[in-house]
């Protein structure tokens, strides 16, 4: 995974799981759905910056690699399939380019990078353990599965790994042989591991009912209280997102692609909504900065140099 | 607390019952064991304990539950008030982290936050969990996960605890702690403990009662002394499971009543004195006072030691000043069980080998010489994780070692790849042996191992003979009553010898074993050791990694002890076991101020009669 | 059961967004859309209470799955996942079989990364889950013998369909049955990997890579670009089914009626 901050060092992921929950419904889906190009361009520079935060130089390789060609795709993908629009460019096989297009597919390319580099945050942020938190009491049983079956998972893998060097051991090995050998080999171990797997999962079913699984009834606890920290973060976040959302719904700024591009954007209350947009997407990572900076004060007493590279003195 | 009435049970499409008619009673703050070899239906009575686990099957008899009958209790009263922790902590735990098996139990009952909050931070507390609470369960060792399985139970605050062999998977050290956490369980909390072992050197001295259980039956119950002298009198086989002490003392007691009764006295053969010491002041004196208000039969049976000091004791309080001294020994050394082994080429040849995981890893194998005979039997003992599995490893070629020299089966195993250790009579059999099972019938998991290698040796043999010699394998390793089974539903045991019945259809001239004692009753290790002894007779060299000193000592050829990534020191078990004074058996540790090179129980009292 | 109530949902969801949202919205609402449609089969699941053992095997099938997925990182596209899932499907019933599925999505992004195709893999994977047992499973009840014994429903039935050694026929015609049922269920699975999977997520990727505004020739080169994975994907998914359908099937089979978990579905 990508996260390099492990969950217990970011502040942000110490909230209560709805407050992260309820922040990330909030910057994935409002550009998804009012693709307006200042709400795209200021999501997509915290989003950026909040991945690289967390994930460092992966995130940032992640970001060069992967995210900057699909952005790429996607910037042309548009205008290449989609001729609608007025003003033409040029033609590229009798098929006109147009300018709508163009700027369409550039958002929608801002926008798609954004999703992504959030879904970092959200991977390094939201684990599991905050996820059945909160589906948990919804879906109970799936949960448990989704609970069971990560714990399965690492154990599976190494019971793989003793399968191999145990059926090595008797001369079975994996890696030598003609093709079909290997495959029946691979068969084989995965034969192994699923008998192996349902037979001792058994066991795991008597534990269950014997600590009395499937009595009515059943509490979902958790290690997570919400408390007035939360509260505090979640009203400010609530009475900004309420702002933003209030001026995207009631048109004050919108945006038309096509036929032509228009774009209600420069208003007073559109600047609130900016305004409010950003800070509701630099939050999480102004509150790591600031937990650094305080950090590194009591450290060094030095908070401006904010320099996060542990074990780096200060020059000041 | 509990009462078992006529228990009778069998499970269906099996001819003999699992348990005949057996009446039990187990009262409240009592630490009862259970033992048995395996397979004499413990698991099946404990089963019955609770309702839910309790097996399909034919069934006679009641069991009572605090003066009511089991089934009538509530689902939810025996979830929280029985608590059940089974064999395999691995297989017990449900979710993947820690804090949320803890409150595993208590969300079932549908206990609300702040009340599983507060059990779960007890919990975590009493056991020492706060370190590891908010942990993946795969990242805990085994030792960590029994603790854990446990604490689960206990979170949901039970009145009685019942444990099916809890401590079968783990090495002797984990073992003897997580028993000494029972005993603080029951003599902190009081919190009643039914628990089913074969390993009975830790548990015996903390017992209250014991059950001796056979065929289903149950032999004998009482105290650890009382069980002793009964099992003595009827000279049952469940003897040698018993702690070294205690079968020291048997044996010089029980002879010394007869020569007595020989020489016309008219003692009876059970109460003899306990020669000087007394053990009024033992730590478990109270537990005993208790007892002794219980069983009025007490009085009348001596107490037998069950550690190693209460032997020691007994042993210099009696033998000594007598004409035994420190000096006296079994005698010179023992004749080299294989002595021929030097002149003969080594099977296994390891000198000055290096071994890391990693490029930037600590070294985990530093300097390690060995050599290893054709015929020999040899163990390597030591304690946990200190890399032991790793050299088996690197003797199988699955470890590259990177400075250094091997040899193995005059192949270097560092350039070995794939089958060719295998095909030049190498064979492992891995610790747990459910990772070989591919086919339904253990009879089909041997016929696929023939046949592979008698194509892979180029000998195109017929049906009938690739049967022939399953057959003549599976006679060797006791197993031909098993054929017709799937290899899950057979007993641990079994499948031990299933994985090493496919093993040596391998033809090997080469054995490794990683543990393979682990798990295994008294009973098995002997036949175990049998099988291994003909092997050798046969010229096969046996590399065993264990932690098990009593069976090393009884059995090997050779034993070396490895620490620190290094053989440190190598010799006949009674060299090797006489010349270490902590890292020996009890038996050594018990008469050491006797006799300097006696290594087993049998030696022991060989050399006192 | 969960079937009527989807089929029931899917459109009513669909006319809903329609309704409220701007044409423009196409790839929110059908990430919407997909995510609701999870919502039935999650409701009739955890409606059912299924009991623990029932519990541990689906997320035994599942962890197999997602260790399945991560053993072959390094082959794109050739999965044993959709093997796998159908063979839950066909040995636990359509219930489980989505439940498998959808649940395989959701876990196996925990260790390649959540994203906006998280969704659309599980509706995917637990579909052809749903399929597979509403196919196979149903089919096995109906081919073997009709009688149901004391201790369960169809799934006995469903045991002796699979476990046709049972039945007593001679050997090759035996063996030509088991080839033919293999054969069968690879056929199947390689048309839904094809169909099924391959068709969704291609439409998921155009419709994310044009935000929504999504033109027939857009959506049509996405299935043109996308079909020789997927033809890859399908010929893993015939593969993996040839490989191990039979013996898995078998496996589960035998725990099923060892554990009592017959008549998984009421």
């Amino acid at each position: 995974m990508i996260g390099h901050i492990s969950e217990n060092r970011s502040i942000f992921a110490g909230y209560h799981p709805l407050v992260n929950y309820m922040w990330f419904a909030y910057v994935i889906l409002l550009p998804v759905f009012f693709m307006h190009p200042v709400i795209v361009a200021i999501s997509f520079v915290p989003a950026l910056a909040h991945s690289i935060y967390l994930g460092r130089r992966r995130a940032a390789r992640f970001g060069l690699c992967f995210v900057l060609p699909l952005m790429v795709i996607a910037a042309l993908f548009n205008p290449a399939f989609n001729h609608r629009g007025i003003t033409i460019l040029y033609y590229i096989n009798y098929n006109p380019i147009t300018l709508e297009a163009v700027i369409y597919g550039i958002v929608a390319a801002g926008m798609i990078g954004g999703v992504v580099f959030w879904f970092v945050c959200y991977n390094s942020i939201m684990t599991s353990d905050k996820f059945i938190y909160l589906f948990g009491r919804i879906v109970p049983a799936m949960s448990m599965v989704i609970s069971m079956a990560l714990r399965f998972v690492p154990r599976y893998r190494a019971q793989i790994k003793r399968i191999i060097a145990a059926r090595r051991g008797i001369g079975f090995d994996v890696s030598s042989g003609k093709f079909i050998e290997r495959v029946r080999s691979g068969g084989a171990i995965l034969s192994v591991m699923l008998t192996w797997a349902l037979e001792n999962g058994i066991e795991t079913g008597d534990s269950m009912l014997s600590r009395g699984y499937g009595l009515p009834g059943r509490t979902a606890y958790s290690n997570y209280r919400f408390d007035s920290r939360d509260r505090t973060l979640v009203l400010l976040l609530a009475a900004l997102m309420s702002v933003a959302l209030f001026v995207c719904v009631t048109g004050l700024i919108s945006v038309v692609y096509y036929p032509m591009f228009v774009m209600e954007s420069v208003s007073p209350f559109a600047g609130i909504a900016y305004v409010c947009h950003g800070a509701v997407c630099l939050l999480p990572l102004a509150l790591e900065l600031r937990e650094d900076a305080i950090w590194n004060m009591a450290l060094h007493g030095c908070g401006a140099c904010a320099g996060r590279q542990e074990g780096v003195p200060c020059l000041k | 607390m509990f009462e078992v009435r006529g228990l009778t049970f069998a499970y269906p499409e099996r001819g003999r019952a699992a348990l005949s008619d057996v009446s039990l009673s187990v009262e409240a703050g009592e630490f009862v064991v259970i033992c048995g070899k395996s397979g004499c239906g413990k698991s099946t009575l404990l089963r019955h304990l609770k309702t839910v686990l309790t097996p399909f099957g034919r069934r006679e008899g009641e069991v009572f539950f605090d003066g009511r009958l089991v089934e009538s209790i509530s689902k939810r009263e025996q979830a929280s008030r029985i608590g059940f922790v089974l064999q395999s902590a691995e297989n017990q735990i449900v979710t993947d982290k820690v804090w949320h098996e803890l409150a595993f139990g208590l969300e079932s009952l549908g206990e609300k936050t702040p009340v599983i909050r507060r059990r779960v931070a007890e919990m975590a507390s009493f056991f020492g969990i706060q370190e590891w609470y908010e942990k993946s369960v795969f990242e805990l060792s085994g030792g960590q996960k029994q603790i854990l399985a446990l604490a689960a139970v206990l979170a949901m605050q039970p009145d009685v605890l019942i444990l099916d062999e809890p401590t079968s998977q783990l090495d002797p050290i984990a073992a003897e702690d997580f028993i000494e956490t029972l005993k603080k369980i029951n003599d902190e909390i009081g919190t009643t403990i039914i628990l089913s072992e074969h390993r009975l050197e830790g548990v015996l001295p903390r017992a209250d009662r014991v059950a001796v259980m056979a065929e289903g039956r149950v032999l004998c119950e009482g105290g650890a002394s009382e069980v002793a002298w009964e099992l003595k009198r009827l000279g049952d086989p469940m003897l040698t499971a018993m702690p070294t002490p205690v079968r020291v003392y048997l044996a010089l007691e029980a002879s010394q009543a007869l020569r007595r009764v020989r020489r016309g006295s008219t003692e009876r053969l059970a109460p003899p004195s306990f020669g000087s010491a007394s053990l009024s002041v033992t730590p478990c004196s109270a537990s005993r006072l208790r007892r002794s208000t219980r069983s009025p039969g007490f009085s009348s049976v001596r107490q037998v030691p069950q550690t190693v000091r209460e032997g020691r004791v007994y042993l210099e309080g009696k033998y000594a000043g007598r004409g035994v001294d420190g000096e006296r020994g079994v005698g010179g050394d023992e004749p080299a069980r294989n002595n021929d082994g030097a002149t003969r080429e080594p099977i296994i040849e390891m000198k000055e080998l290096w071994f890391r995981y990693e490029r930037d890893g600590r070294d985990i194998v530093k300097d390690l010489a060995l050599n290893v005979y054709p015929g020999e039997f040899v163990a390597v003992v030591g304690g946990n994780g200190v890399g032991k599995s790793t050299m088996l490893g690197i003797v199988a070629g699955d470890n590259k070692y990177y400075r250094g020299k091997a040899r193995v089966l005059g192949f270097d195993p560092k350039k070995a790849d794939g089958r060719c250790l295998t095909d030049a009579g190498l064979a492992v059999l891995p610790q747990d042996p459910q990772t070989l099972f591919t086919r339904a019938t253990v009879f089909d998991n041997l016929i696929d191992v023939a046949t592979a290698h008698a194509k892979r040796r180029g000998e195109p043999a017929s049906p009938e003979e690739i049967e022939a010699e399953v057959c003549r394998v599976c006679e060797m390793t006791d197993i031909v009553n098993l054929m017709g089974f799937h290899p899950f539903d057979v007993s641990g045991g079994e499948q031990q010898r299933t994985g090493l019945a496919m093993a040596l259809l391998t033809k090997p001239k080469l054995l490794l074993l990683d543990e393979p004692t682990k798990g295994m009753d008294s009973f098995f290790k002997e036949k175990f050791s049998a099988i291994l002894k003909r092997l050798c007779s046969d010229g096969i060299a046996v590399l065993m990694v264990s932690h098990d000193v009593e069976f090393c000592a009884k059995y090997t050829d050779r034993c070396a002890l490895f620490f620190n990534g290094g053989i440190v020191s190598e010799g006949t078990p009674r060299k090797f076991f006489s010349g270490n004074s902590f890292y020996t058996t009890a038996a050594n540790r018990m008469a050491r101020g006797l006799f300097h090179d006696a290594i087993t129980a049998e030696e022991v009292v060989a050399l006192l009669l | 059961m969960a079937a009527i109530i989807v089929i029931l949902c899917i459109p009513a969801v669909m006319a809903v967004n329609i309704l409220f949202f701007e044409d423009r919205s196409y790839y929110a609402t059908s990430f919407i859309i997909i995510a609701l449609s999870l919502v039935p089969f999650a409701l009739v699941f955890e409606g059912r209470k299924p009991q623990a053992r029932e519990l541990v095997v689906i997320a035994v099938m599942v962890a197999v799955a997602v260790v399945g997925r991560a053993a072959f990182f390094m082959l794109p596209q050739f999965k044993p996942v959709v093997a796998i899932v159908i063979i839950a499907g066909a040995a636990l019933g359509a219930e489980s079989g989505f439940a498998v599925g959808a649940l395989t999505g959701f876990v196996s992004n925990f260790i390649f990364g959540q994203g906006p195709w998280t969704p659309w893999q599980m509706f995917a994977f637990g579909i052809i889950g749903f399929l597979a047992g509403l196919i196979f499973y149903r089919l096995a009840a109906s081919i073997g013998a009709p009688s149901r014994d004391g201790s369960g429903a169809e799934g006995v039935v469903a045991y002796k369909w699979y476990d046709t050694g049972r039945l007593g026929w001679n050997v090759r015609a035996r063996k030509r049955v088991e080839w033919l049922r293999v054969f069968v269920l690879c056929v199947f699975g390689g048309v839904i990997t094809f169909v099924v999977y391959g068709l969704l997520l291609d439409t998921a990727a155009a419709i994310m890579f044009s935000s929504g505004d999504v033109t027939l020739s857009q959506l049509l080169t996405t299935y043109l670009t996308g079909a020789p994975f997927n033809m890859v994907h399908a010929a893993a998914t015939v593969f993996f089914l040839a490989v191990l359908a039979r013996t898995m099937i078998e496996k589960l089979e035998r725990v099923k009626k060892k554990y009592g978990l017959l008549g998984a579905e009421a």
